[in-house]
């Protein structure tokens, strides 16, 4: 790494809202279009665009991709497993933030 | 010099269990430990222990090898394989599937080789082929998310170089970091993944936000929340006091007869951005403590003078 590149800064985009097509999307999780499909039929994730060629993800997506394929991988869980737990971590999630809200009463 | 791993232990078995009990054993440490589920502190430093116990323990053939190493060993200790070790096994196939291999231990990796490194398990093609896609997650602090910052990160991946040695190289990147960004976004740094194959191009590096922990303001998507003490006859009596904010402090009004816990908004004042957030102002009273005789005198006035029941509710 020569001198220049140390001072050289990235900047990279911010992926809004219907940021992503279904495409980079599976090239970003390294899974087939097919399971991300599977992934919409059981709303996991929600893209914005009525049909595949327009579909859009959001960043929010790109972390439950994610999450989903771990928690296939590693705990065996089939897609009604994982949108359960997702969607259960979610809510604790929230609690949680709520608590830590109210806590300090 | 590396340390002996008690496989065993770390899955909470005996040396003795069958292969049904470490399957049980797995799935249950597994959902206890893994990052996604887990809010243990240590939670993926298990998680990895574990999935590197049970790469070994599951496959028959290298459990029998780590099982000829005795019983003798006690966690920690200062390990050498034996001479002779692993003579007339061969670890075929089996194992490095499904765990990150990566992430396994020296003590694995001298017992099992680092076999099984190829990164994205697809076969060399012949044409050129884009590069995976990478992805890491990056804490800033609040205040970079309102002022916009710039956070140097170092990443490291597994590389096989020529000869076909497995090393891990470490680069450091310096990211922008741009204003009003959220926790659980995400930015895509265009070519700064993983490098592509025959002339392919690089994939995308995508890092995701995390905020670090603050003292006192809690980020809930672009809200912020603030617990602000105030005192019995401040929040009685209503003022005029100074909070702080992220970008400096404001006045805000106490209104009279406010209550504990009361949420105050102060529009506009959380993370920027086309739809800035709100910061919430919580409402805290605070006692002073009766510790002076002046003290004292001052609630026993109170008590004369207020006919206050604050169990009323309750019937009593």
């Amino acid at each position: 790494m020569n001198s220049h590149e140390l001072f050289l800064v990235h900047t990279g985009e911010v992926i809004e809202e219907g940021g992503l097509t279904l495409g980079q999307l599976c090239h970003a999780c390294d899974v087939h279009a097919e399971w991300v499909i599977s992934l919409v039929e059981e709303s996991i994730i929600e893209p914005q665009g009525e049909t595949i060629q327009y579909w859009r993800f959001s960043g929010t997506s790109l972390g439950r991709v994610r999450a989903a394929l771990r928690l296939q991988r590693d705990l065996g869980v089939n897609l009604a497993g994982i949108a359960l737990a997702l969607d259960l971590l979610e809510e604790i999630e929230n609690l949680r933030l709520q608590m830590h809200v109210a806590e300090r009463g | 010099m590396m340390e002996y791993k008690d496989y065993y232990k770390i899955m909470g078995l005996a040396r003795e269990a069958s292969q049904d009990d470490i399957k049980r054993s797995y799935r249950k440490l597994a959902r206890k430990y893994h990052p996604d589920v887990s809010k243990e502190a240590d939670a993926e430093a298990k998680f990895k222990e574990l999935g590197e116990a049970y790469e070994v323990l599951k496959d028959p053939e290298k459990r029998a090898a780590y099982d000829q190493l005795g019983a003798n060993w006690q966690a920690g200790q200062d390990f050498r394989p034996p001479p002779n070790w692993a003579e007339g096994f061969e670890f075929s196939g089996g194992g490095f599937t499904s765990g990150d291999a990566g992430a396994f231990s020296d003590f694995f990796e001298q017992l099992f080789g680092k076999a099984g490194f190829h990164t994205s398990g697809k076969a060399t093609r012949g044409g050129p082929a884009r590069g995976q896609d990478s992805h890491a997650k990056i804490h800033i602090n609040l205040v970079d998310s309102f002022l916009g910052a710039t956070r140097s990160i170092t990443l490291s991946a597994p590389e096989m170089d020529a000869q076909g040695h497995v090393q891990v190289k470490h680069r450091t990147l310096n990211i922008k970091i741009p204003k009003g960004i959220k926790e659980g976004q995400h930015i895509r740094l265009t070519g700064q993944g993983h490098p592509g194959e025959g002339g392919g191009k690089n994939g995308d590096l995508f890092l995701e936000i995390a905020f670090n922990k603050h003292s006192f303001y809690r980020v809930s998507e672009a809200d912020i929340y603030l617990d602000l003490p105030v005192s019995p006859w401040e929040a009685a009596l209503g003022t005029k006091i100074k909070v702080p904010t992220p970008e400096g402090s404001v006045d805000l009004k106490i209104p009279a007869n406010s209550k504990q816990g009361s949420k105050l908004r102060l529009k506009g004042r959380g993370l920027p951005g086309q739809a800035p957030g709100d910061l919430y102002v919580v409402l805290q009273i605070t006692l002073p403590s009766a510790e002076t005789e002046k003290a004292k005198a001052a609630y026993q006035k109170l008590q004369q003078e207020l006919d206050f029941n604050p169990r009323k509710s309750l019937g009593v």
